[in-house]
């Protein structure tokens, strides 16, 4: 892997929730404008290292960490990192599409108000639009922007979180199983929105669907029990495995 | 083939099954007929109040009357008849209009509680000579019963016929008032740390069970601790509205802390994480996103709990509330007294009016309760979210 390209770097990161280790040391790179997935049976601590590039963890009561992550060479648990700044560079969608219940329009523009990076107005507006058209979303809501984001379809609602996570212009995107709520031809066109994002930017996915890892993403991790089984090029994972543990996962035989 | 309703043990099922649903709907029927009693007694005694008897008599502002025998203003036939009350305020009512000095009016004027009960067929002490003139000035109509204004326009009196509810009313507008001011802020703000900032250790938990219990405490205690706090510690003025709201704030507090939690607990956590993902720090997601949402629940939570406060008579009794107040007070720092302490007044009273009048003042207390829970349901109804 290309030093240059490296866009985010964990190295043994450890994690606790109060007494229960989630995370053993996990060592991994990401590489800048590519999609990676990250794989594995339920409680493998998928989510939990997904959670901890964008700092989420810090609300959870009890949960504590050793290791490094860094975002373009960068500690983010630094002392003097500021987390607002670090969520504002690293987006998170989730599991379940969460649009505030507030206006369509209000949903997209809030993000860019508070940190400063649209004012109210035109400005505004051409950020909302083309926030929204990136997302794919632009044609279906574009004569409706000041209904409430609750009325669209999940499908719609998670592409309006994703054009709430792009509004801000992130480097990253952090996807937390953003189809397991969705039917399949929303989560086609969610996949296909994240190629089209990955011509911007770097995306880490979490997926419990196996054919989805392979479908949309470049480099694939497989987890299992807070441990980091294998990690590579998505093909060659799937194709020609080098851990039994994966082999079985990915044919099926447990998880 | 075998009848499943012949089955002894099924239809044994089924009749205890009936008895138990007859049962729940007798519980209901007889809870049913204690509140109608409840409401057909007070509203049978209560309305009469709201009429009140008076006379048609030939009143004189003579100088006489202006400089203090206002006994002198009535003929000496009527004198006995009319409110003594009404009589002893003529001479400050000539002092004030000066230019009504000697002339001689006819007008409807308040006659005493004991003719009104005679009028509207009640038990009474009237004398039987009075009963008799009372009678004659049926016969000329210059008696009757027209509709009580006093009750409404004056505050407590010895003199029932002149007893009204308006201190009351405006020393619970502005305890109520208070209440609201302290209580609601700190409830909430409370509400807000302990359910999205305060970390989860023993100190955190020990505060929140002794929330839970403060909120189940018999609220004469709270008076003894506003007594104790307020007047004694820090000089507030006995039974003044102040010293009655903030003990009623200690009071309405616990109840305002645990439903706005609830309410705030209620708003899911994809909302706190979608702020906080797009880079809300954790004050703005609370201020942006969940209090919003929350509100609703709050507001009905603390309208219940001040509606509590308002029905409130206990603690009120120890920090001086329960009180002889016939003027409205027109300062927080002034004797007040609250509806449910002036009911609670007029029913140590032996006149047979006055019950009368606590009657209607209760009709009064629950009618403003049952409103305010009125709003309590519609802004539950049309604002809170549904998740």
């Amino acid at each position: 892997m290309q030093e240059a390209a490296k866009k985010i770097s964990i190295s043994a990161l450890k994690l606790w929730y109060g007494e229960s280790r989630a995370l053993h040391g996990i060592s991994l790179d990401i590489e800048a404008k590519r999609v990676t997935a990250l794989i594995g049976p339920s409680g493998c601590g998928k989510s939990t290292l997904l959670r901890c590039i964008n700092r989420m963890n810090d609300h959870i009561p009890g949960c504590r960490i050793e290791g490094k992550v860094t975002l373009e060479g960068q500690d983010i648990y630094a002392e003097d990192v500021d987390v607002v700044q670090l969520r504002s560079q690293v987006g998170m969608v989730f599991q379940k599409p969460n649009p505030f219940p507030k206006s369509i329009y209000e949903n997209i523009a809030y993000a860019p108000r508070i940190h400063g990076i649209a004012k109210d107005g035109p400005e505004m507006d051409a950020l909302v639009e083309s926030s929204f058209k990136k997302a794919s979303l632009w044609d279906e809501v574009k004569d409706k922007l000041q209904q409430p984001g609750t009325a669209l379809s999940g499908g719609q609602q998670q592409r309006l979180c994703i054009a709430r996570t792009i509004a801000v212009r992130p480097e990253v995107i952090l996807m937390d199983e953003p189809c397991s709520a969705l039917d399949p031809i929303a989560t086609a066109k969610i996949e296909e929105l994240i190629d089209e994002l990955k011509n911007e930017f770097t995306i880490i996915i979490v997926t419990h669907n196996m054919q989805q890892a392979a479908r949309v993403s470049d480099f694939t991790a497989f987890f299992y029990l807070g441990d980091l089984i294998e990690f590579g090029n998505t093909n060659t994972l799937f194709t020609s495995p080098a851990n039994k543990q994966t082999e079985d996962y990915i044919t099926g035989r447990f998880g | 083939m075998n009848d499943i309703l012949s089955n002894p043990a099924i239809r044994k099922r089924y009749a205890t099954e009936k008895r138990f649903r007859a049962m729940c709907f007798g519980a209901v029927v007889f809870a049913l007929l204690f509140l109608v009693f409840f409401f057909a007694d007070l509203i049978s005694k209560g309305w009469p109040a709201l009429q009140q008897a008076e006379m048609q008599a030939e009143v004189s502002y003579s100088e006489a009357v202006r400089d203090g025998k206002y006994r002198l203003a009535v003929d000496k036939r009527l004198r006995k008849i009319v409110s003594r009350g009404w009589l002893r305020a003529l001479p400050l009512y000539l002092e004030d209009h000066p230019e009504l000095v000697g002339t001689t009016t006819t007008k409807w004027v308040v006659v005493i509680a004991e003719v009104d009960q005679y009028l509207k067929g009640h038990p009474n002490k009237l004398k039987p000579k009075y009963k008799k003139l009372v009678d004659e000035l049926q016969a000329d109509g210059k008696v009757q019963l027209a509709f009580n204004t006093y009750f409404f326009t004056r505050g407590d009196s010895k003199m029932p016929e002149l007893a009204g509810i308006k201190s009351a009313v405006v020393g619970t507008i502005y305890v109520l008032l208070l209440t609201m001011l302290f209580s609601l802020p700190v409830g909430i703000m409370t509400a807000i740390y302990l359910e999205e900032f305060a970390p989860d250790n023993h100190f955190i938990r020990f505060i929140e069970v002794n929330i839970n219990n403060l909120a189940a405490i018999p609220s004469i205690l709270f008076g003894l601790l506003g007594l104790a706090i307020f007047i004694n510690f820090f000089g507030v003025p006995r039974s003044s509205a102040l010293v009655g709201g903030l003990t009623l704030s200690l009071m309405t507090l616990p109840v305002i802390i645990i439903s706005a939690r609830v309410a705030l607990e209620a708003v899911p956590d994809s909302i706190r994480e979608a702020a906080l993902g797009v880079g809300a720090s954790p004050w703005q997601a609370v201020w942006h996103h969940i209090l919003p949402l929350a509100m609703p629940g709050i507001l009905t939570g603390s309208i219940i709990g001040l509606a509590r406060a308002m029905g409130e008579t206990a603690p009120l009794i120890i920090v001086g509330m329960v009180a002889f107040i016939p003027d409205a007070p027109s300062s927080i720092l002034e004797a007040a007294t609250v509806l449910p302490a002036q009911i609670y007044t007029w029913t140590g009273e032996p006149l047979r009016a006055f019950a009368e009048r606590t009657s209607a003042a209760i009709l009064v207390l629950l009618a403003v309760l049952l409103s305010l829970n009125a709003v309590a349901i519609w802004l539950r109804q049309h604002f809170e979210h549904k998740w």
